[in-house]
């Protein structure tokens, strides 16, 4: 059992579990580094800079135990598409049909993740990143050979059923030069549960290499989300990550991505939905080190009852990265006067001939759209509902994947839309 | 249909209009000139429910009730529709889905039915084509990326859709072509009957070439200076509006006209 607000208690918990791979000596390298920053660090607190708007105090005044395999106990809705599923972490082959050459779980790949594992975390990562890089035992892998395009979509969901249990888990999407795939990444949970589910995605997009990103966040209302997707993106690599954030009583999400390579292009997309006394976190990080690449960052934040959400973005241009052309928008639409929302846009420019914009708003509902759609004859709920639904929809509209945007628009409007799910 | 008596209302505590008096029967076109600055358009306004107004004194029934009793949802419930001056874009939500909610609620409001899909189709089609829209419209986000022709167009779809009984048309004729202005007009025309009355906010006699109305008045300084039939418009174009300067303190007998 782990004392969450105890460091050495999460280390003596791990001690006696066998970790797939502990033969391998690059991997306990990297596990044990990530052991002794996790033991100077620990986990986060408010006075920690990064984390200041996020209290970790009830995640922090529960205990877990370390997740274990067990098999799936809820109906997953059926689809076409190739998947996989995790229980509480663990790969649940009985259900898993997306398996492949391409497609395997992280204990059956560890030798051909040697260079890429941990080689796009940043270079201090905090304690729930430096404890899933020593402690995270399975994820998926995604290795996809120069040329390679994975068709259609691949479905990846997390189930997380146990109550009062930890899972860390780390998935690689190794994209070599010129393929291309879609991954959609779904974290789910019962209403009620208490866990914690500590997930690490990384992607090393080669050059040209074309991979869209999709995670969509509904844990449980009583569950705590540490995510983090990193990505290291070489010359005209084109990356796309869509970070869709509906529950989890305490979430936290890092999003990086490093554009190394020239004309390498990164957008990345953010919808929010806070109900109750959700609180989400969002930090993002465009870094860019080379000349002549691109971002465009676009987050949108509803929050309602007592929630509460934090955006940072960063976006760092190094000296020699000219040419650069980065925009970074977050709009936030508070329907409750009890939410809160931070927003910090972060530009450190270190380079001469580059355009940089950033916006950040915070606000309510245009009352001469209200008007208008009463002056239509639409009572007050309801245009108070479809504006919100056409707030958060702008996010959703940007997915290119038709089917994926049409289940999202499905999924956001059964959120905002209560009743009125028929007009999209 | 509509009985304004002694109208005074105000925004951000600035008079605007100063006892209007007016009376609309089924089937009758008021047009409403005057003025930048008249309180035309507040008019409006304030009998379509918009917040920020303030009703200081006077009344409005509407079908033999207090209209200023009820929110702007039930006002447009009731029949009334008034077609904006500047149409307001709403990214992200269709003008189907709109129009959709829009005719639900109203038939939520007395009782009925929601529409069938086909047949709200069907309808909505068949009205496009009166204001002479491309169908892709339909399934844009309302009036985004519009041309000012296109909008005013849009909210004659929309009158044509939800079959007011009393129409508010707030300037709909500023910022249109003379082909548009035609289209609109037809729209417009096309939906006059003896049950529906309409009320024309216009500072042009341009438009009423169009829509030729029963009655015109003149708005200065939020009082009723003149009213007569269509040929007061004619002459207060020929004369312009400093002809109706002076008459602020005129006595204007609204029951003469209508």
């Amino acid at each position: 059992m782990i004392t969450a607000n105890e460091n050495e208690s999460w280390v003596t918990a791990h001690a006696n579990v066998e970790l797939n791979g502990s033969n391998i000596a690059w991997l306990n390298q990297q596990r044990e580094l990530a052991l002794r920053q996790f033991e100077t660090v620990g986990l986060p607190g408010v006075r920690d800079e990064d984390w200041r708007y996020t209290n970790l105090r009830t995640l922090k005044s529960n205990d877990y135990a370390l997740s274990t395999a067990s098999p799936l106990e809820i109906e997953l809705a059926e689809t076409t598409n190739p998947r996989l599923v995790f229980v509480d972490g663990h790969l649940d082959v009985a259900t898993s049909t997306g398996l492949s050459d391409s497609v395997t779980s992280l204990k059956d790949s560890l030798e051909i993740i040697e260079g890429y594992f941990s080689s796009t975390l940043p270079s201090k990562p905090h304690g729930f990143t430096a404890l899933n890089t020593a402690y995270a035992n399975d994820g998926y892998v995604v290795h996809l050979k120069s040329g390679q395009v994975l068709e259609g979509v691949l479905e990846v969901i997390f189930v997380s059923q146990s109550a009062s249990v930890v899972s860390h888990t780390r998935n690689l999407i190794i994209a070599g030069a010129n393929t291309q795939c879609t991954i959609v990444e779904r974290h789910i949970g019962t209403h009620g549960t208490m866990y914690l589910n500590n997930v690490i995605t990384e992607i090393i997009a080669g050059e040209n290499a074309h991979v869209d990103h999709y995670k969509i966040q509904q844990e449980s209302n009583d569950a705590f989300h540490m995510g983090g997707v990193f990505i290291n993106q070489a010359k005209g690599a084109q990356l796309k990550s869509h970070n869709i954030a509906l529950s989890a009583l305490v979430t936290r999400n890092d999003i990086h991505s490093n554009l190394l390579g020239q004309g390498a292009h990164v957008e990345m997309n953010g919808l929010v939905i806070g109900q109750g006394r959700q609180h989400i976190d969002n930090h993002t990080e465009v870094n860019h080190a080379v000349p002549n690449c691109t971002s465009d960052e676009y987050y949108k934040t509803v929050l309602d009852d007592r929630s509460r959400s934090v955006f940072r973005g960063r976006i760092i241009v190094a000296k020699d990265a000219q040419l650069t052309n980065a925009d970074q928008q977050n709009n936030n639409l508070l329907l409750s006067k009890n939410a809160e929302a931070d927003c910090k846009p972060q530009l450190e420019i270190y380079a001469d001939d580059v355009k940089c914009s950033h916006g950040a708003t915070v606000g309510q509902l245009d009352p001469v759209s209200l008007f208008y759609l009463k002056s239509r004859g639409i009572d007050a709920e309801s245009a108070n509902a479809l504006l919100t639904f056409a707030f958060a929809n702008e996010v959703i509209e940007r997915i290119k994947v038709d089917s994926v945007r049409q289940e999202l628009t499905q999924i956001i409007a059964g959120e905002l839309l209560s009743g009125l799910e028929e007009l999209v | 249909m509509l009985k304004v008596k002694n109208l005074h209302a105000s925004i951000d505590g600035k008079s605007i209009l100063n006892g209007i008096n007016l009376e609309i029967k089924p089937g009758e076109v008021h047009a409403i000139m005057g003025p930048n600055g008249s309180g035309k358009s507040t008019l409006s306004n304030v009998i379509a429910g918009r917040d920020g107004y303030e009703v200081t004194q006077g009344s409005i029934e509407y079908l033999g009730n207090d209209l200023l009793e009820l929110a702007a949802e039930e006002r447009a419930c009731e029949g009334i529709f008034l077609a904006f001056q500047y149409p307001v874009e709403i990214p992200g939500v269709s003008n189907m889905a709109m129009l959709k909610a829009a005719m639900n609620s109203i038939r939520k409001y007395h009782g009925q039915e929601e529409i069938k899909a086909g047949e709200f189709l069907k309808l909505i089609r068949q009205k496009a084509d009166l204001v002479e829209m491309k169908h892709e419209f339909l399934k844009r986000a309302v009036n985004q990326g519009f041309s000012g022709g296109e909008k005013k167009r849009n909210e004659i779809l929309q009158m044509a859709m939800l079959e007011p009984k009393l129409a508010l048309l707030d300037e709909t004729d500023s910022g249109l072509d003379i082909d548009a202005l035609k289209i609109v007009s037809h729209g417009v025309n096309a939906l006059r009957s003896p049950e529906r009355s309409m009320v024309l906010v216009t500072h042009y006699q341009r438009l009423l070439d169009y829509i030729v109305p029963d009655y015109v008045h003149v708005l200065a300084n939020g009082k009723i200076v003149k009213s007569g039939d269509k040929s007061l418009a004619l002459e207060l174009e020929a004369k312009g509006y400093s002809w109706i300067e002076g008459m602020e303190d005129a006595v204007s007998d609204v029951q003469q006209a209508s």
